[in-house]
């Protein structure tokens, strides 16, 4: 049985790393990034709020913000605003502090006006940040099973090994992880377009079966009510340059990333799963969006299965941090694309491409590299100090 | 290592793992056009409007009559799905 050194929670769930998460409500970016610039340990969930938007959208807002901070992951949140008066109802840092307290985690409130200004606001935020980072450090990894694990994927820059060859393996590792009691998510709306019935045929209930194919029709719908055919969207070109055709194509392609295992249901971005087992999320493709909601879920890592075929030689992985809190774990199915960024890229699965090793026995071998990156390991990626845009999935008109 | 892959047995189409060019001999077949790595080329001939199949499944339908050993791409294969162009048009 493959294990993995994690810390232990409160709420008894296993984190794969240890850090202080900082979120700023609304204009409070400045005091967080030079709180984080100053304390190590601590990472900042910038976004750019919901002023202006509706209900809806500003419930995913509070699902991602209070879901992020209840990460296995996350030792401790400063929540930053600028006064603890009139915000939207669904927007309110006691809730949000509440929520997150009660998963045993310690959190604190910082607002600018309590401070008496933004200078005054980041000293004690620095204060309340060592404090909280040097807590965390006491704390030693312990033993975990892999069904501890909560992982996530996404697929880009897809061409035919994709299909073949890196979703397959990811899919053989997921399927481990669900068997030994741990949770996967897989996502990607647009990509279950044509596809949508292989996933109802294994959907664990008919109600889940019935969401699944829903989210295809309105997905199907809303690419119809622009007048455009969706081609002209997704597949995009680097798909189509690359050698896929058609949506159908890509889709069927795509839901191997999720393994084999029944799907357990449907969810909305950002929602947290009601158990274990496997999961598609309600979501929009985009690497910088999609990670986020995965962390906000409770996913301790995001898997990424590059396909590449269409770039060029040495360019720069698509996000590095947008899962704010979770490791992203880069692969390929595609021996050019490995060739081309090995600098990258985690993980070789172009021997299924070849012929040479089956996905079952690539996910073999990936599995054993998640476990390592869940004891500490870093990734490619982990590795850079960069912070790329996080765009949460908001559905509705703005005002 | 292969030079193209079948995924499923009701499949009309492989996909290539190298570049092959036109006149090559591939799964038995000769080829009508240069096939990149990656892309498709027919196994047997796919009449306008019949399903092109890869994993043993429909992924569009052929836009003109395809011939076996032909380079079967976004020239001669239409998606079927999410096509707002479309609307008002059947």
């Amino acid at each position: 049985m493959i294990s993995f050194m994690g810390y232990r929670r409160p709420d008894g769930t296993a984190g794969i790393r240890n850090w202080v998460l900082l979120v700023p409500f609304r204009y409070e970016h400045q005091i967080a990034e030079r709180i984080a610039r100053t304390v190590r340990g601590t990472r900042v969930l910038v976004t750019t709020g919901c002023l202006g938007r509706p209900k809806q959208d500003r419930e995913t807002f509070a699902r991602v913000i209070t879901g992020m901070g209840k990460n296995p992951n996350v030792a401790g949140v400063i929540l930053i605003g600028t006064s603890n008066k009139a915000e939207y109802p669904e927007v309110d840092y006691a809730k949000t502090a509440e929520d997150i307290t009660s998963t045993g985690r310690p959190v604190e409130v910082l607002t600018v006006s309590d401070c008496g200004g933004a200078g005054a606001a980041t000293e004690r935020g620095i204060d309340i940040a060592r404090r909280m980072v040097v807590e965390a450090s006491r704390l030693c990894r312990e033993p975990c099973g892999i069904g501890e694990l909560s992982v996530a994927v996404k697929c880009g820059v897809s061409d035919i090994s994709s299909g073949i060859a890196g979703n397959p393996t990811v899919g053989s590792a997921f399927d481990a992880i669900v068997e030994a009691g741990g949770t996967a998510f897989f996502s990607e709306n647009t990509e279950i377009i044509g596809a949508e019935q292989i996933l109802a045929e294994r959907a664990a209930s008919p109600e889940v079966a019935q969401a699944i194919l829903d989210t295809a029709s309105r997905t199907e719908e809303k690419a119809r009510s622009t007048g455009q055919d969706i081609r002209e969207m997704n597949p995009i070109p680097a798909n189509i340059a690359a050698g896929i055709s058609t949506l159908a194509e890509k889709s069927i392609g795509a839901i191997a990333k999720g393994g084999t295992s029944p799907l357990r249901g449907v969810l909305r971005y950002a929602e947290r799963p009601p158990g274990p087992g496997l999961y598609f999320v309600d979501a929009w493709m985009s690497s910088y969006s999609l990670p986020a909601g995965y962390a906000a879920a409770g996913s301790q890592m995001c898997l990424y299965v590059m396909g590449g075929e269409s770039l060029p030689s040495g360019v720069a992985m698509p996000t590095v941090s947008s899962g704010v809190v979770i490791p992203m774990l880069y692969l390929t199915g595609n021996p050019r694309t490995y060739a081309k960024m090995e600098m990258d890229l985690d993980f070789n699965a172009g021997p299924v491409l070849e012929g040479d090793e089956t996905p079952d026995a690539a996910g073999k071998r990936l599995l054993t590299l998640i476990a390592d990156v869940a004891s500490g390991a870093l990734t490619k990626t982990e590795a850079l100090r960069h912070t790329d845009p996080v765009d949460l999935y908001f559905e509705g008109p703005v005002f | 290592m292969k030079q193209a892959l079948v995924l499923s047995d009701k499949d009309n189409v492989a996909t290539a793992l190298a570049d092959l060019a036109a006149g090559a001999v591939v799964l038995d077949i000769t080829l009508r056009d240069d096939v990149p790595f990656g892309h498709k080329l027919a196994l047997e001939r796919i009449e306008s409007g019949e399903h092109v199949i890869k994993y043993g499944y429909p992924i569009g339908a052929a836009s003109s009559p395809i011939e076996p050993g032909e380079h079967v791409h976004v020239h001669n294969v239409e998606g079927l799905r999410g096509r707002g162009d479309l609307e008002g048009k059947a």
